[in-house]
């Protein structure tokens, strides 16, 4: 009703007095103003029902939406967190895998490339002599008298005396060099863009520092000495083969003395003269010079 | 407190999944190994449902021991729902506390507990595990 409260109530008394009233008795306007009266009561009764129904709707769908809004904060938070962990996860595994293919391809002791790593450094070389002629030479590097010094100064000796060796050859090998433990107390180095007289000038330059190291054992200093075969790669080979011509220079100096390197004779055509013989050029590092 | 409901769950790890194993009497949940099975839900339901158990059957201390090194996103999410029940039962005033155990060489699985420990109140000890030696 749009009454104001007070005219409204001043009006139903009023009504309720005429209809009342005994002297109106059989009249058809209280006939009709009773029945109206009765028509209005229902419906006001009626009107009071819808709103009441109503409010009750609107309030429990005000709470639904509270409590929706309540439960999806909830799993946005969720759902953050668990992706933040994820994410954490995702990223230990990562790391883990960078340490797994570094276990994987270098040497546990010294922690330079072992022969897995060198392996695919040498077929890449090979792939960019083929494709653009990019020369490579190796040099293969044993430890002189290995097995006396773990003999005499006992095997953490040895190792010290490996790790110290694997450090002189990272220094003055060039940034561009694969250095490599091949297995026991053998190294590989693959100097890559490297012709003979590059890699003989390196190698000479590793010959000195290994013979200016030193390591301590109690109140005495051991020197070390290395014997090196040194190759350079050429056409038609594989770094297979080149690595067995340095090798065979290696097995030269050796038997020339140790602490020394040799360079190894070219393969030739004939596939016979890779066979290194004694009369060849070579000897210790201030005699040995490039085969022609 | 010996209960009506009381059971205990075993369950051995595959590859996949980790080993669970419950102990009612002591009050104590293990579950150790990594988790990425095929269907984590319902992997994770009978452990959620066995943590549910114990927390409506008695009042007794619970303690969670972990040694996760790996879960998937929704082994996450089932660790955080198993989480939230031990923070309701703290909310009602019952002990319930964590024990996140990691391999000490893997320090980032440290932090992968602390990730976990955030926004819960009841105990959540981060243990590194000395499995080097």
């Amino acid at each position: 009703m749009t009454l104001p409260r007070n005219l409204d109530d001043a009006l139903e008394a009023q009504i309720l007095e005429l209809l009342a009233d005994e002297q109106y008795q059989g009249h058809p306007l209280r006939l009709a103003l009773e029945e109206l009266w009765e028509a209005m009561n229902s419906q006001l009764d009626r009107l009071e029902r819808i709103t009441e129904l109503s409010d009750r709707y609107q309030k429990a769908a005000r709470e639904n939406t509270l409590h929706l809004a309540k439960r999806y904060d909830r799993q946005i938070r969720l759902l953050e967190r668990v992706l933040r962990i994820s994410d954490r996860y995702q990223s230990m595994l990562k790391d883990l895998n960078v340490a797994l293919r570094e276990a994987s391809t270098h040497d546990l002791l010294t922690g330079i490339a072992n022969r897995r790593l060198m392996m695919d450094c040498c077929r890449q070389a090979d792939l960019q002599f083929a494709k653009q002629g990019i020369p490579y030479s190796m040099v293969v590097i044993d430890a002189d008298h290995f097995k006396l010094i773990n003999d005499t100064y006992g095997h953490d000796f040895g190792d010290r005396m490996l790790v110290e060796l694997a450090r002189v050859f990272r220094e003055n090998l060039r940034s561009t060099d694969v250095c490599s433990r091949w297995g026991g107390e053998e190294f590989l180095g693959l100097m890559n863009q490297a012709s003979l007289a590059e890699a003989e000038r390196i190698v000479e330059r590793l010959l000195e520092s290994v013979r200016s190291s030193s390591i301590p054992y109690e109140q005495e200093m051991v020197t070390l000495t290395v014997s090196m075969g040194v190759a350079e790669h050429e056409e038609g080979e594989t770094y297979a083969d080149t690595f067995r011509r340095a090798d065979e220079a290696l097995f030269v100096a050796k038997r020339r003395g140790r602490n020394c390197y040799v360079v190894a004779p070219p393969s030739g055509a004939a596939s016979g003269s890779r066979h290194l013989s004694e009369s060849q050029p070579a000897g210790p590092a201030s005699s040995s010079s490039p085969p022609s | 407190m010996a209960s009506s409901d009381a059971y205990d769950l075993t369950l051995e790890a595959t590859q996949f999944s980790p080993s669970v194993s419950t102990d009612w009497e002591q009050g104590c949940l293990r579950m150790s190994g990594e988790s990425y099975p095929e269907n984590t839900y319902e992997f994770f339901a009978q452990v959620i449902a066995w943590t549910e158990r114990f927390l409506n059957a008695t009042a007794d201390p619970l303690t969670l021991e972990l040694h996760l090194s790996y879960l998937n996103t929704s082994s996450i999410r089932a660790m955080i729902d198993i989480f939230d029940l031990l923070q309701d039962a703290s909310s009602e005033g019952k002990e319930v506390s964590v024990r996140w155990l990691y391999d000490n060489r893997n320090p980032r699985a440290s932090e992968l507990g602390e990730e976990f420990k955030e926004d819960y109140t009841f105990p959540f000890d981060i243990v590194a595990l000395d499995v080097a030696s």
